[in-house]
């Protein structure tokens, strides 16, 4: 195996593959940053491009657009509160609170060094011991799979700062627009009041763009008469706000590790992708920070969280797609078809039948992290700058970006339709109290859990008590039940504390 | 001298001019050409379509641009093309759930009359798949235990192509499985390893990799396959109806003559080429090049098929 691994880090260190990474890393960043671009868009458009190239050269490529599309899209989040991808909306809630109390520097650099080390253990979990992991993940089937989006439902807890109702509230809302659309198993349509462009439901990006950025702009548009200082962000001139030290990464470097194993697991596990990933680790940090109230208000353990589990999907995704041809989630998919069409099918056998191809791929995949390190950090004094410009010039540019990769993403002018009707209905949660990001919660966990719910009713026919008949189930019930206990119990400590304080203020 | 020189610069132009025009008019494509795959990128109908797209285009010398445009079991993407220009820029990926099995299951703003069909690329044979180390060895031991106990059988959907095909082998044979429904065979072909499910309906490049791999078996196919040796065909159990998913290209109805036969032909060529029919092969799509009249009747055939089977479940 070593000497696999030494062959195919010899062969990746040549002019064509390492072209193909820098190329594929620099389209990434940028597909992944621009709002409603995303990254498999970028890998659908190159796929065909490498069909007729060495797959030494032409799938390296494709993962370092991968890689570094999920990463881009935490700039954009951090920088301008519009997450490029679905999974980096976490990490908007605590960057661009940094961002706004001008330290950009220091949310963008925790995100590029969390996402780094979230992708690098990830590779290497899946050079060294993909087999024993993807036997384990394809053991959980539907039924342990609603146990565990059981359990990713409960991040909720975590995010909702004021009030428990409200966002169960809102993420019951979320639900219900995830409902709009032709049911996937019965191939009825629900709430589509006779409009064929509702059958495929509400599209996600603009969807997400309507609900968390357009707001924050019709916000913007209220203070038009507030003096313009108030408009411009400031960049802190102290430079300790704007890098990541040493012990700063050392201090969340137990998060990151944590992180990253959640989103290993969640990307070994065939179909639930990066985003409940993000909201697990976010939930479960939040849950063993010694300071939760930090969490929304620009905490870097909450960005380093979310954005390493989020990166570490990345590389645990291809577990199951190599070691048993099972691709875990649409990026997945697309990557086996590039495997495909180069004649190489992934299975256990491809490591015997194309063992030099593959550890070369491997090598590629590892190395794609340094030169995202690098070329991300090159990138930084541009972007920071963007965080600068005032409010009066990046929102409209924001709303034209939205509009713009609405439309682009399926090419529909009805998606900029569900962005309009969505940025209303974002900015009157806002007005209203409801809780955006349990909202997109709601939206895209409920139909991975009504296709697992249903298959697993499928499966345990009359026989309820298979439902309990397996150490899966009890454990991540016992999870939830751990998670909805301890924000419980968080909250009752932050209401004494209020108490508390109060009460010191009113004896002074 | 001057005068003729310049007469001649005006002829010339005046010539250039009128071929410009007359190009204009008479050359299919002029600009990109839209296919839609109503399904999300990666799967078989998308992949089939790009190696497709990206052929053609390099003889034609026209970018043809593939867009996904998934949702609702495929009827997003068809009505949207069935509701495009018939002027040859937008074509659709066809195949047997968006044009045969959902026009008559759900309530579709189009039929197959929308469409004009043009060519036909792969095809994938039904198959019922079982884990290696099922108790099931042969297809008879599978039916015996099916018709003796409910099993269940991974499809994608009730109303998809993917269940209609296992109800008509099912009520030929006389079993009734219980349906689990997955969103992709791929994901159906998971639940079947994971032992969570006893059966699944699937076709070849969705199992294909795991029966190489000696985690799955075959127990019958609609069609023999040189890769599969030994499994017995629908055929054999008397069962006659076209049973096959494929991957095709139709334009909305009243599309000129001139494009169908422009890309006729270009298939014609492409269909050679080796490298085109070694990625459908890796695929585990079996080449199944077809145009024509003759075509469009087995289709037709098929679509009356779906529809009485259709009446049938939804009583």
């Amino acid at each position: 195996m070593i000497e696999n691994i030494v062959g195919g880090f010899s062969s990746i260190l040549a002019v064509g593959p390492i072209t193909g990474i820098i190329v594929g890393i620099i389209v990434g960043i940028i597909f992944g940053a621009i709002p409603g671009i995303s990254c498999i868009m970028a890998i659908a458009i190159i796929l065909p491009l490498t069909f007729y190239v060495d797959p030494i050269v032409g799938i390296p490529m494709l993962l370092a657009v991968y890689k570094a599309g999920i990463y881009g899209g935490s700039i954009s989040a951090i920088l301008i509160n519009t997450p490029g991808a679905a999974a980096a909306f976490l990490t908007a809630q605590d960057g661009f609170s940094l961002t706004k109390a001008g330290k950009s520097g220091k949310a963008l650099s925790m995100a590029l060094y969390a996402s780094v080390t979230g992708e690098m253990l990830s590779t290497l979990v899946l050079i060294f011991v993909a087999a024993p992991i993807s036997l384990i993940s394809i053991k959980a089937g539907p039924i342990e799979r609603v146990f565990l989006l059981i359990f990713a439902f409960t991040v909720i807890g975590s995010l909702s700062s004021e009030s428990i109702p409200r966002g169960l509230l809102s993420c019951v809302l979320g639900m219900l627009f995830a409902l709009v659309g032709m049911s996937p198993i019965t191939g009825a349509s629900r709430f589509t009041f006779g409009f064929t462009e509702l059958l495929g439901g509400f599209t996600f990006t603009p969807m997400l763009i309507g609900i968390l950025v357009m707001p924050e702009v019709i916000k913007a548009l209220r203070q038009r008469n507030t003096p313009h200082q108030n408009l411009t962000l400031t960049k802190s001139s102290n430079p300790a706000d704007n890098r990541i030290s040493w012990k700063e990464y050392r201090s969340v470097f137990g998060t990151i590790i944590k992180s990253s194993g959640i989103g290993t697991f969640i990307g070994s596990l065939p179909g639930l992708g990066s985003s409940p990933a993000a909201f697990l680790a976010y939930g479960e940090a939040k849950r063993s920070s010694p300071n939760p109230e930090e969490f929304g208000k620009g905490s870097i353990r909450g960005i380093a969280a979310a954005e390493s589990a989020n990166n570490a999907v990345c590389g645990a995704s291809l577990i199951p797609m190599l070691t048993l041809s099972i691709p875990g989630d649409d990026v997945a998919a697309l990557m086996m078809g590039a495997f495909l069409i180069q004649g190489i099918t992934p299975g256990p056998t491809i490591f015997y039948e194309h063992t030099h191809v593959i550890y070369t791929i491997f090598a590629g995949y590892f190395i794609t992290d340094f030169f995202l390190l690098f070329i991300a950090r090159i990138g930084f004094k541009f972007w920071t700058k963007v965080a600068s410009v005032p409010k009066y010039y990046i929102f409209p540019c924001v709303t034209i970006f939205a509009f713009a990769g609405s439309f682009t993403a399926n090419q529909d002018i009805n998606d900029v339709l569900v962005l309009i009707i969505f940025s209303v209905l974002g900015y009157g949660m806002r007005l209203v109290g409801l809780n955006p990001a349990a909202f997109i919660i709601g939206f895209i966990l409920t139909p991975f859990f009504e296709a697992n719910l249903d298959q697993a009713i499928a499966i345990v026919g009359g026989n309820y008590l298979l439902f309990f008949s397996n150490p899966f189930s009890w454990i991540f019930t016992a999870l939830t039940v751990l998670s909805v206990y301890s924000s419980m119990r968080q909250r009752k400590k932050a209401a004494a504390m209020k108490e508390s304080v109060l009460i010191k203020v009113t004896e002074s | 001298m001057h005068k003729k020189s310049k007469a001649l610069i005006a002829i010339t132009a005046a010539l250039a001019i009128s071929f410009m025009a007359l190009s204009a008019n008479a050359e299919y494509p002029q600009k990109p050409i839209n296919v839609i795959v109503p399904y999300g990128a990666g799967g078989d109908s998308d992949l089939t379509t790009r190696v497709w797209a990206d052929a053609v285009e390099k003889l034609i010398g026209n970018p043809i641009v593939v867009i996904n445009k998934a949702g609702g079991g495929g009827v997003v993407g068809t009505a949207f093309v069935a509701r495009s220009k018939n002027d040859g820029y937008t074509l659709i990926n066809a195949g047997l759930g968006n044009m045969l099995v959902t026009p008559n299951f759900s309530k579709t703003p189009y039929d197959f009359d929308t469409f004009t069909p043009i060519v036909k690329m792969t095809s994938v044979p039904f198959a019922v798949a079982v884990k290696s180390d099922s108790p099931f060895k042969t297809f008879d031991e599978f039916v015996a235990a099916a018709k003796a106990s409910e099993l269940t059988q991974g499809s994608y959907g009730a109303a998809s192509s993917g269940t209609i095909l296992a109800n008509i082998v099912a009520d030929h044979m006389g079993y009734k499985p219980r349906y689990v429904h997955s969103n992709t065979t791929a994901e159906s072909m998971v639940s079947l390893i994971g032992g969570h499910i006893d059966s699944a309906m699937s076709f070849p490049p969705a199992f294909g990799p795991h029966v190489k791999s000696g985690r799955a078996r075959v127990l019958v196919l609609n069609q023999k396959m040189d890769e599969y040796p030994g499994v017995p065909t629908l055929k054999d159990y008397g069962i006659q109806e076209s049973l096959e998913g494929w991957s095709g290209i139709f334009a909305p109805k009243g599309v000129p003559e001139e494009v169908v036969t422009k890309l006729i032909e270009a298939t014609k060529k492409v269909m050679k080429d080796p490298k085109v029919l070694q990625a459908y092969k890796n695929m585990g799509a079996i080449v199944d090049f077809r145009y024509g009249e003759d075509w469009i009747k087995d289709m037709k055939v098929t679509y009356d098929g779906m529809k009485i089977a259709a009446d049938k479940m939804k009583k």
